[in-house]
């Protein structure tokens, strides 16, 4: 363990009020925390420093010593379980969920940027989004994993006046933590919202993976372009279930010009194709521009209703099974037609021309592929790939002398 | 200090995770009897323990239907036989099953065919053990794909024999099955044998 570091940093702080600290010391009792007490080096760092200040006699050595509002601190530095004073900018404001809470949003400075929470009972004055203001003596504790601002009656507000710029630093989607995030992504992927209050939710992607988006509805919402980059300032970022998910409700969102690559997340599968799902073969689609939900057999979007107008399309949702993992595959027209051998318009033929309708192209399509060895390639979201490649895997005889080197090594 | 590690409970826990169809020879298949529900729910999967160590809710199988038979007036289900190089698996599928029970309607025995569905163990009332697979898929299929599958089975059962020795289920199959994995072994070996004939 290096005490040395922690030690020169709780010196420093110690010379900077104009005292003077003895290092050996210092050290010595880090190391009696942390090696005979098991105490970890944030906390033994902390002890120490409480102890020194009050051998000292230096009130306001450590951030949250009681009758002080907390030193000036920077967003980045802060932990749960400091009072501090700092300087930021409203960045956004949300509708607050609870009578408890008068408003709720995302501060920033220059170092990075946390949500925050004004108690009803604090009395304080309104904030106003793109303001900056003075916070003094604020508590940071832990809301779902990640820190969070309180605002409580005990804080002063002052709005002041500052022209510094912020520019967020942009986050790799990849390397986003639970918190505040900035990103720069392609929306590459609309999905079907799953909610009533739900407004859109897809897959942004960039060089460096993909994560799942939502936006919720509120007044003054528009739907994001897909295909589009999007630059998106002060998301927030969530964990649910191990995994990363971006809240871009109440984010600032702008369009860029241009494209930019997304990253493979490239996967490919081999197995067999052990299910078809309902919802394959021959479907119709919604025509309404940018919709292009599935209709139901009565040719109703959940969103736009009846739509006599419907497109025709092929598709194949099923599981990939390698006797020891799955893959949920979902094979677009043009693969889907070559597998198949069933071309859209040999599907649309079949369908009108046929008592069964849309269902023989079903039972076509799983007659000759189902139970069938496959390698597929595509766009790995979870398990689920977006097959943009397939072929049919064959019997090869080569195969068969290693195997039964293996099953007869033991006799 | 490292980073914090993510507790390992936060990875796939409550998301939805697709039972794998296990590859089983008929010679395999045969010898299982144990069968087990895991977690305390009352929909919690069950599973059957393959004697080479494996739990196994689904099975996907590939060979000959050689026969089948209707059955029941008020609940009609259809009982079937598929042969593969090592032995006989029985099949069924019911009212609960209807897409399996017309694809079996539809097939002329005898007839490649490939399935997937779960395995049930029986105890009949003199003490015996059946195992019947209740289908969930059966599609007639060409020889090439069942040649292609044995080759697959092969390889799945020399992997579980492999790892028997360093597996929670390979420990059981053990003390359960008392299994022998030459014995196994000695399977896989004549089910590839009659592939290169």
């Amino acid at each position: 363990m290096d005490y040395s570091s922690i030690s020169e940093r709780i010196s420093l702080k110690v010379s900077a009020k104009g005292h003077q600290a003895d290092r050996t010391k210092i050290e010595a009792k880090l190391r009696r925390l942390m090696e005979e007490f098991g105490v970890p080096p944030q906390e033994a760092e902390r002890t120490v420093l409480n102890e020194l200040a009050r051998d000292l006699s230096i009130p306001d050595l450590l951030p949250g010593t009681a009758g002080t509002a907390g030193e000036e601190r920077q967003l980045r530095q802060l932990t749960s379980g400091d009072w501090a004073t700092i300087e930021a900018k409203v960045v956004s404001l949300s509708s607050s969920p609870s009578a408890a809470i008068s408003q709720t949003g995302i501060l920033a400075d220059p170092t990075g940027a946390m949500r925050f929470v004004v108690w009803a009972k604090a009395n304080a004055p309104r904030l106003s989004a793109g303001s900056w203001y003075r916070f003094e003596s604020v508590v940071v504790d832990e809301y779902k994993g990640t820190p969070n601002l309180k605002i409580h009656s005990g804080t002063t507000i002052k709005e002041i006046s500052r022209e510094t710029p912020l520019i967020p630093e942009m986050t790799p989607l990849a390397e986003l933590t639970p918190g505040i995030g900035s990103v720069r992504g392609k929306f590459i992927q609309e999905w079907e919202v799953s909610h009533d209050r739900m407004l859109q939710s897809g897959l942004l992607g960039d060089e460096s993976g993909t994560v799942k988006f939502v936006i919720w509805k509120e007044e003054g919402k528009e739907r994001l372009n897909p295909g589009t980059v999007y630059s998106v300032y002060y998301a927030l970022v969530d964990e649910y279930q191990g995994r990363i998910s971006l809240n871009i409700t109440t984010a600032t969102i702008v369009p860029e010009e241009g494209d930019i690559p997304v990253s493979g997340g490239e996967g490919e599968f081999a197995g067999a194709l052990v299910h078809i799902a309902p919802g394959s073969g021959l479907i119709k689609r919604c025509p309404v521009e940018g919709c292009n939900r599935v209709l139901s057999r009565q040719n109703y979007c959940p969103v736009h209703e009846i739509q006599p107008g419907f497109l025709y399309d092929l598709r194949i949702k099923g599981w990939l099974d390698n006797g020891k993992e799955t893959r949920e595959i979902l094979v677009q027209r043009e693969v889907t037609e070559q597998l198949t051998g069933i071309s859209i318009n040999d599907a649309k033929e079949l369908a009108e021309n046929n008592p069964l309708g849309m269902d023989e192209v079903f039972l076509r399509m799983r007659e000759r592929i189902l139970g069938r060895y496959f390698t597929c390639r595509g766009r790995e979201i979870d398990q689920r790939i977006l097959v943009s490649a397939c072929a049919f895997q064959h019997f090869e005889a080569g195969e068969i002398p290693t195997l039964l080197n293996r099953a007869g090594g033991a006799f | 200090m490292a980073a914090p590690e993510r507790p390992s409970f936060a990875r796939r826990e409550g998301t939805f995770e697709r039972e794998p169809a296990r590859r089983v020879f008929a010679g395999e298949l045969r010898e299982t009897r144990i069968h087990f529900r895991e977690g305390d729910d009352e929909k919690s999967p069950t599973y059957v323990l393959l004697p080479t160590g494996e739990r196994c809710n689904r099975v996907f199988l590939i060979g000959t239907l050689t026969e089948k038979k209707k059955q029941g007036e008020q609940n009609m289900f259809y009982r079937a036989r598929v042969v593969d190089p090592t032995g006989t698996f029985f099949i069924m599928a019911g009212s609960y099953q209807p897409e399996a029970m017309q694809q079996i309607a539809r097939i002329e025995p005898p007839a490649f065919v490939a399935v997937a569905g779960k395995p049930n163990v029986y105890e009949t009332p003199d003490g015996a053990t059946l195992i019947s697979v209740r289908c969930e898929s059966v599609t007639p299929v060409e020889k090439d794909t069942r040649d292609r599958w044995v080759l697959d089975c092969a390889l799945s059962t020399l992997d579980r024999i492999d790892n028997m020795g360093t597996t929670k289920y390979g420990e059981r199959a053990r003390q359960e099955y008392h299994s022998d994995p030459a014995v196994f072994r000695k399977m896989v070996f004549e089910a590839l044998s009659q592939l290169s004939l």
